[in-house]
């Protein structure tokens, strides 16, 4: 089982890897380059000018670690086939969870240890910790994680105990942090020999609860979810072909579907795609959110406009992949749907979302907006009719136009 | 109205599967399409339902051609496939609603629905996703929206996986109803015992060509089965057959 994890391991290693250089390309690193300048020029000047010694300095320090402290689950890599192919493997579990034990410490590593560098000069000049107190309780704070991946390995039982007993450990460690911080600061450190004889008694336990049946489903269960969690976080920067989609039902987005007597059946099928879907929903959501959030920040006519205008285009943009959704669907190439009619029917329900959208940043404008309320809708307006009468008409065609011809003669190859 | 499919001959990547395939369903008929596992079952209905496009023959549904008027074929043909195909973002009320858009048919389909519903135990759960049910139940399903259309002939691909003996049975009487009504059924399967009862003209399918079409007698009779032996007897025969044909 040791060789079967370190198989994984490495195969999860480059998995990774690759993920991880689309994601960190040069333009992104650029950008991450010139935020953390921007935020420590911030941070360097407000330690200037911040008062040393405040009551709720200790608070803020011990909030900022432990949530530096919360990624970084236990990766197992346990798998589907698993279920059937290693059932019998219970006794030799422990090796393979030993192994992930070991890679699953590297993220938490470098988070905690970057968020406590960048926290040192605060902690040492704001809140009085020496270097080897601080250093000391920043090694209690991983070895608290290090002792919360030990409870979750040991959880996968039919007790199904798992988001219990990490959510305890987690609550342990804050507790800890805020008691080494308020209680005894001058040795705050000390507590590091709270989780060390914890992971000592874990280890004890651990050894007493071997020969427990081992719950297959629920550790998969648990490792399809954190792959998702993983994946999810990569698809915000690029394609992951191994994300998996969930469908939620969300009835309470029903209201806002026409009557079946206005649909043709590529628009039935893209609303609710676009309503359920949550690579669809999502990008709506966020891309709204977006333009309100910029509204309120920057409450001046003159830039919110273009900036919302700009984010408008780009959501219908990133909606228009909309259009291959069933393509691989044998139902919907079986079934007389009308495909030669599917651009014009993409685009009646992107200009449904674009409207649905704009209503929501009319609305938004008229209660935030400081000055020229009217004129910004009235823009909004005109902006979101040019999109939907002009721009999703013509971009549509050369859907209609693969439809109807193949692949071959669309953009895409 | 008839299903004739003419020389047909297809595959995948420009290599035939399917050679001069020849196969007539009348009205009224139901054909069972049997052979072992790779002899060009599936590829020929690829063809039929116009997934696959011939490398030769032609598909005709009632004088309607599918490589000339695809549109007009496909609302004349329902599919139920052999792995349930689901729209993991669709209830099962909208898989019943987007097959009435797809084959125009108005409200008053939901009589019909309700019947089917009823007769799949599927009722209570129009408001539900169907991705989430078992295999069996999404069989149900597909069972339901294929029968619910008027369609002129029902392509089925294995129906019987998943399903339980109400459920079987149930379809069954389905089949022999929609025959009744003068539509046809070209249905792929191995669960002779259960198609038996509705099925009694089968082609064999042999190594991409059609070997004997005829009844269960005319069957016995061509490959030399006794009255006693099972039916199933005939795999083994086309398996040596197979076998023959690779050595020499």
């Amino acid at each position: 089982m040791r060789e079967l994890a370190k198989k994984r391991l490495s195969a999860n290693f480059k998995q990774s890897t690759k993920y991880l250089a689309l994601v960190f390309n040069d333009f992104f690193v650029l950008a991450l380059i010139f935020i953390f300048g921007a935020v420590m020029f911030w941070y360097a000047k407000i330690m200037k000018v911040l008062p040393a010694g405040k009551w709720y300095y200790p608070l803020i320090l011990a909030g900022i670690l432990w949530i530096a402290s919360l990624p970084g689950k236990l990766v197992t890599l346990f798998q589907e086939a698993d279920r059937q192919f290693l059932f019998t493997q219970d006794d030799a579990v422990k090796d393979y969870l030993d192994e992930m034990r070991g890679y699953s410490r590297l993220l938490p590593a470098i988070l905690i240890g970057i968020t406590a560098a960048i926290l040192y000069p605060f902690a040492s000049l704001k809140v009085g910790l020496n270097g080897s107190n601080y250093l000391f309780l920043v090694l209690a704070l991983y070895w608290g994680k290090m002792a919360e991946q030990q409870v979750v390995s040991q959880e996968f039982t039919f007790d199904h105990r798992v988001k219990r007993a990490s959510w305890l450990a987690r609550g342990l460690t804050l507790a800890m942090l805020l008691a080494a911080l308020y209680l005894i600061p001058q040795i705050a450190g000390i507590v590091i020999l709270i989780p060390v004889a914890a992971s000592f008694f874990l280890k004890k336990r651990g050894e007493k609860r071997q020969g427990q049946v081992f719950d297959w489903q629920y550790a998969i269960d648990y490792e399809t979810e954190r792959k998702d969690l993983v994946y999810t976080a990569f698809s915000l920067f690029t394609d992951v072909r191994e994300k998996r989609v969930n469908i939620r039902r969300r009835k309470y987005l029903d209201f806002l579907l026409p009557s079946l007597k206005k649909e043709t059946a590529n628009s039935f099928l893209f609303r609710r795609s676009l309503l359920r879907n949550p690579e669809y929903l999502n990008l709506l959501a966020r891309m709204t959110a977006f333009i309100v959030l910029i509204s309120l920040m920057i409450a001046d006519w003159t830039w919110t406009v273009p900036i919302a205008f700009l984010i408008l285009y780009l959501t219908v943009w990133q909606l228009l992949p909309l259009a291959e959704n069933y393509d691989r669907n044998i139902m919907y190439r079986v079934y007389p749907i009308d495909q030669a009619k599917k651009g014009q029917d993409l685009s009646r329900v992107l200009s449904w979302a674009l409207f649905l959208q704009a209503i929501v940043v009319a609305a938004v404008w008229l209660i935030a907006l400081p000055k020229e309320k009217i004129l910004s809708v009235g823009l909004l307006l005109l902006w979101t009719l040019l999109l939907a009468k002009v721009y999703l008409p013509y971009k549509t065609k050369e859907v209609e136009k693969r439809a109807r011809y193949g692949k071959k003669s669309g953009r895409r190859k | 109205m008839t299903l004739e499919i003419t020389n047909l001959t297809g595959g995948y990547s420009g290599i035939p599967v399917i050679k001069n395939v020849n196969l007539t369903v009348e009205k009224g008929q139901a054909l069972g399409l049997i052979g072992l596992n790779g002899a060009g079952k599936s590829t020929t209905i690829k063809h039929l339902l116009g997934l696959l496009r011939p490398q030769k023959g032609t598909i005709t549904l009632d004088g309607v051609d599918l490589a000339k008027q695809p549109a007009q074929f496909k609302k004349k043909v329902a599919y139920i496939p052999e792995t349930p195909v689901i729209y993991p973002e669709l209830t099962l009320k909208e898989h019943i609603e987007l097959t009435m858009l797809a084959y125009d048919l108005g409200e008053d389909s939901w009589d019909k629905a309700n019947e089917l519903l009823t007769m799949f135990r599927l009722q209570e759960k129009l408001d539900w996703l169907p991705v989430h049910f078992s295999k069996g139940m999404q069989q149900k399903v597909m069972i339901v929206c294929a029968f619910l259309t008027k369609a002129e002939l029902l392509v089925i691909d294995e129906p019987f996986t998943g399903l339980d003996p109400l459920a079987v049975a149930n379809f069954i009487d389905l089949i022999k109803q929609a025959c009744a009504e003068g539509r046809e059924v070209l249905m792929t399967t191995h669960v002779l015992a259960d198609a038996q009862q509705a099925i009694k003209t089968y082609a064999i399918l042999n190594q991409g060509t059609i070997e004997f079409v005829g009844s269960l007698p005319e069957i016995r009779a061509h490959y030399g089965l006794k009255e006693t032996d099972s039916f199933d007897k005939l795999y083994q025969v086309l398996y040596q057959e197979e076998s023959r044909d690779q050595h020499a």
